[in-house]
């Protein structure tokens, strides 16, 4: 029998995680919360989850990113699957850094609001045992 | 020089890409004073700070490093990848880049290159940004107040916005991976510029006067003044910890129990140390406390500026807060003038 995937949702929407966390359970996943970028890196050193669903525009509309920089800083989570979710590019129109020009340290970036068959495809593919990680993906796309 | 200019308000978007370049480290508030770290938000930044506890030298001759290791089966294998590692100084003050340029005229531009603090300085982009001066700093006076090099970025205040001076190709990179987010300025935001610049020039509150001040010092080798502070001073070396100049260090082995390995360390230093000048068979050149922070002094005002064209202080007035005994670097110089006496 394969053990459940655990799944950490960083967002501060009340509603957006119980309704995303419901949808990740029915389809089998261990789900566990947190509600700012602070909280969500505490959680993600001790449960070590699977796959990391991250908000950027938090208590700063730009707490994801750096959350995300803290989560890359920890050695056990510098490979863990991170799909970011968030609308700061339809808010901030001005903000035109692509996600799919490296500089973002996640394995994927969906806008909001989401598809929930997406979201779990995404989920059941970053958390397979085939995922070659995100370290592939970022070879030669990353100005660092 | 390319110039620019970013919304205030957008500077955490901005921020958001930087790390793109570099672990990111800005100053944040820690206890009662505030340090370079890595910020777990934006609003944990402090873009007013006055000034950090230790000066971004941190970063480049860290406290501690090992700069290579040895076996007695593989043989010597150096750590100059630790040193390779990217990062980005964000909303250094203008002395602080200043301190970092006489570094590297030490480390980087002399006879002898340290590798280490050279792949550091290639590796980390530096982000400059400019300041209301305190009571404590005396930038100014050591021409240390603007800076034109030693930065990718330096932002100056125009009011919602940010000018920004783009000092390299790094620098010309983040601009032109933010997109949109900077643009050209106005002739009015280079007036607006041009006229917080002077008022900020004007700002400073404390003077020294430099001009013959190594002559000066020449002339007062024998006085009473060296006495005085060596009789007040600890020699704890917090002066040369916090200053951004300071450069002296110790090299030790440290060997494995079983003496077949081991890695050679580097560490801070203070010519204040009691063991400093201390050498093989027991002589100790400066014994005393005096002859001690007599020579700091020297070295600072008058061995720099003979060696390099100008003293290695910046005027951040670190040293002044740090100290435990009220030596006071402004102070001294003027007693040294004979413009205030010896207490």
């Amino acid at each position: 029998m394969t053990e459940a995937k655990t799944v950490l949702i960083i967002d501060d929407d009340p509603d957006f995680v119980r309704a995303v966390g419901h949808l990740l359970q029915s389809a089998g996943y261990v789900v566990t919360t947190a509600s700012n970028g602070r909280e969500g890196l505490a959680q993600a050193k001790t449960v070590r989850p699977d796959l990391i669903l991250l908000d950027v525009m938090m208590e700063d509309r730009t707490e994801g990113f750096f959350t995300l920089e803290q989560i890359r800083d920890v050695p056990a989570l510098r490979t863990t699957p991170v799909i970011v979710i968030s609308s700061i590019y339809s808010d901030h129109p001005v903000f035109r850094v692509s996600p799919e020009s490296g500089w973002l340290p996640a394995d994927l970036f969906l806008p909001k609001p989401i598809e929930p068959g997406r979201l779990i495809a995404e989920s059941a593919r970053l958390t397979a045992s085939e995922y070659a990680g995100r370290l592939v993906m970022e070879k030669g796309s990353d100005v660092r | 020089m390319k110039i620019c200019k970013i919304p205030k308000k957008d500077l955490d978007l901005f921020a958001s890409v930087l790390p793109a370049f570099g672990k990111l480290y800005a100053p944040v508030s820690r206890g009662s004073g505030y340090v370079f770290d890595q910020p777990l938000s934006w609003s944990e930044i402090s873009l007013g700070y006055p000034r950090t506890l230790l000066p971004p030298r941190k970063f480049f001759l860290p406290p501690r490093e090992a700069l290579f290791s040895f076996d007695a089966r593989e043989g010597y294998r150096d750590l100059l990848a630790e040193a390779s590692e990217p990062q980005v100084l964000f909303g250094l003050h203008a002395y602080d880049i200043y301190g970092l340029n006489i570094l590297d005229r030490v480390f980087a531009q002399g006879r002898y290159a340290d590798p280490y603090y050279v792949t550091r300085r290639q590796h980390t982009a530096v982000i400059g940004i400019d300041f209301d001066p305190d009571e404590q700093h005396f930038a100014r006076a050591m021409n240390a107040d603007f800076v034109d090099s030693g930065f990718d970025l330096f932002l100056s205040d125009i009011g919602p916005d940010y000018l920004v001076r783009v000092g390299t190709s790094r620098g010309d990179d983040m601009v032109v991976m933010s997109g949109c987010l900077l643009s050209e300025p106005t002739q009015a935001d280079i007036a607006e510029f041009k006229r917080r610049s002077s008022e900020r020039h004007a700002a400073y509150r404390t003077e020294v006067e430099l001009g013959d001040l190594p002559e000066i010092l020449e002339m007062e080798y024998h006085s009473a003044v060296w006495k005085e502070l060596g009789d007040r001073c600890l020699s704890c070396g917090s002066c040369s910890m916090v200053c951004p100049t300071c450069y002296c260090f110790d090299v030790a082995d440290e060997v494995d129990l079983g003496t077949r390995a081991g890695r050679r360390i580097r560490t801070w230093d203070s010519c204040l140390f009691k063991a400093h000048a201390l050498v093989a068979g027991g002589e100790n050149f400066r014994k005393s406390r005096a002859s001690r922070i007599m020579f700091r002094f020297y070295h600072k005002q008058r061995g720099f500026v003979a060696e390099y064209g100008r003293p290695s202080c910046v005027g951040c007035g670190r040293c002044i807060g740090a100290c435990p005994a009220g030596i006071d670097i402004v102070s001294v110089i003027r007693m040294i003038r004979g413009q205030v006496d010896a207490h």
